[in-house]
């Protein structure tokens, strides 16, 4: 599991660890009953506090998504979907409300993104298809 | 939780001559936690971490730290506590096992079993005369010394001076290894702050001798915010609760509240929603510290005036 953490992001660091294990979740780089590292490996090897660890870990095993189990560590929830589409959406969501934003300030009118928002998908759908797979940052 | 806290100041005052340095600090630092102790160079950092040390006494106020009066037990402080100071001066001329050979016998709680490890896992070259060290290994030194007598709280006075982004990280990496890990308490003084946001759980922000703010960094990033808006709203934006920060950029008003939640309710009020940016920690900082709020009321009268 890589994760990569940014301290002059704007993104606090719960924040970001969390949603990078979402969206590993969500990829399929992190499958059902995988086993995540535990909360003092994962301190060390991003050099982050163990209580963020924790608290990460905390509020992923409240959305459904981790398990824990008492005396040896963490997991991938084994039923997996609902907390997985859950997660999906949250990733988005926060995504459109900064585009909506965006379009907000630059006057552009909700029937124009959606329009955009269809080029893209389009655009994206030929990259794909190349074999070009778009990398997420 | 009944741990009382490893360090208390109450309405300590420090003045050099004219000069006030601390006007009235009160702090609480629970046991356990990594606390960060942030300010700009003379906002009072290195002046209250002397006083923990009872290197000064205080013109006004109490401290404590692990429940004792720095002034009246100075040594079991100083041997409870573990410190690094910014530039340690140590004894150049020893070599590296002599010099703890050397401190050990000062702490009644001396780990050698433990030095030992300490000195294992940082690669210290033992035989290698202090002054002769690089600078990273410095620091270890200085950090095995402050912890092999297992202390219940370290205080770390902007350890990371000086250090390569590496070591810095190697730094930071050793602290959660060896301290978080083991809940030791820790009140780290530093100036480089995206540095400090992955290992602290609170920050506390000094200006000028006083507290600005003291809060879970979690919490600090989830409360203060940047809000955006057209330059039409400044007026709304103005008068927000616990505004630090306010400024025109073209068509665009920009505001920095501490505690979004309060500022909500008149957002609401006036019928506006600006777009909510999340700070880093620098960024907050700054919101804090550069002295805007003092032209804030001006800012606001200007802004009234436009909108």
């Amino acid at each position: 599991m890589f994760i990569r953490i940014s301290s002059s992001s704007g993104i606090p660091i719960t924040r970001q660890i969390a949603d990078q294990i979402r969206s590993h979740s969500a990829s399929g780089a992190l499958t059902a009953g995988d086993r995540l590292p535990s909360v003092r490996q994962l301190a060390r090897d991003l050099a982050v506090n163990p209580n963020t660890i924790l608290h990460v870990y905390e509020r992923l095993t409240a959305e459904g998504l981790l398990e824990r189990r008492q005396g040896d560590g963490t997991y991938v929830a084994e039923n997996l979907s609902p907390a997985r589409a859950k997660a999906q959406r949250e990733l988005l969501i926060g995504e459109m409300d900064r585009l909506a934003h965006r379009a907000a300030d630059l006057n552009v009118a909700s029937d124009e993104v959606h329009k955009l928002l269809d080029e893209s998908f389009a655009r994206i759908g030929k990259q794909r298809a190349t074999g070009k797979k778009g990398q997420t940052p | 939780m009944s741990d009382k806290p490893v360090i208390e100041l109450r309405g300590v005052q420090k003045a050099f001559g004219k000069n006030a340095v601390l006007r009235g600090l009160d702090l609480s630092v629970p046991a356990g936690q990594t606390f960060a102790f942030l300010g700009r160079n003379g906002a009072g950092k290195s002046t209250t971490i002397r006083m923990l040390l009872g290197l000064l006494r205080p013109d006004a106020g109490e401290v404590r730290v692990l429940g004792l009066d720095p002034q009246t037990h100075p040594l079991e402080v100083r041997r409870r506590v573990g410190y690094v100071a910014e530039d340690q001066v140590m004894f150049g001329w020893m070599r590296v096992g002599e010099l703890l050979s050397f401190v050990a016998p000062f702490y009644p709680t001396w780990d050698a079993a433990w030095a030992k490890e300490l000195s294992d896992r940082f690669e210290l070259p033992l035989k290698t005369r202090v002054k002769n060290l690089s600078k990273g290994q410095g620091v270890r030194v200085a950090l095995l010394l402050a912890l092999a007598h297992r202390p219940k709280l370290v205080i770390l006075d902007d350890p990371t001076l000086g250090l390569d982004p590496i070591m810095r990280k190697e730094f930071l990496r050793d602290l959660v290894t060896h301290l978080q890990d083991q809940r030791v308490s820790v009140f780290f003084s530093s100036h480089l702050l995206y540095e400090i946001e992955p290992v602290a759980d609170s920050v506390v922000i000094l200006d000028h001798g006083r507290i600005v703010r003291q809060a879970a960094t979690e919490d600090l990033r989830a409360a203060v915010k940047r809000l955006i808006a057209p330059v039409e709203s400044a007026g709304i934006l103005a008068a927000l609760p616990g505004l630090l920060d306010i400024s025109r950029n073209g068509r665009q008003c920009t505001a920095v509240v501490e505690d979004i939640t309060a500022a909500r309710p008149a957002l609401a009020a006036a019928g506006i929603s600006p777009e909510e940016l999340d700070l880093n920690l620098d960024e907050i900082f700054e919101a804090y510290v550069i002295g805007r709020r003092k032209e804030v009321r001006d800012a606001k009268s200007d802004l009234e005036r436009v909108a």
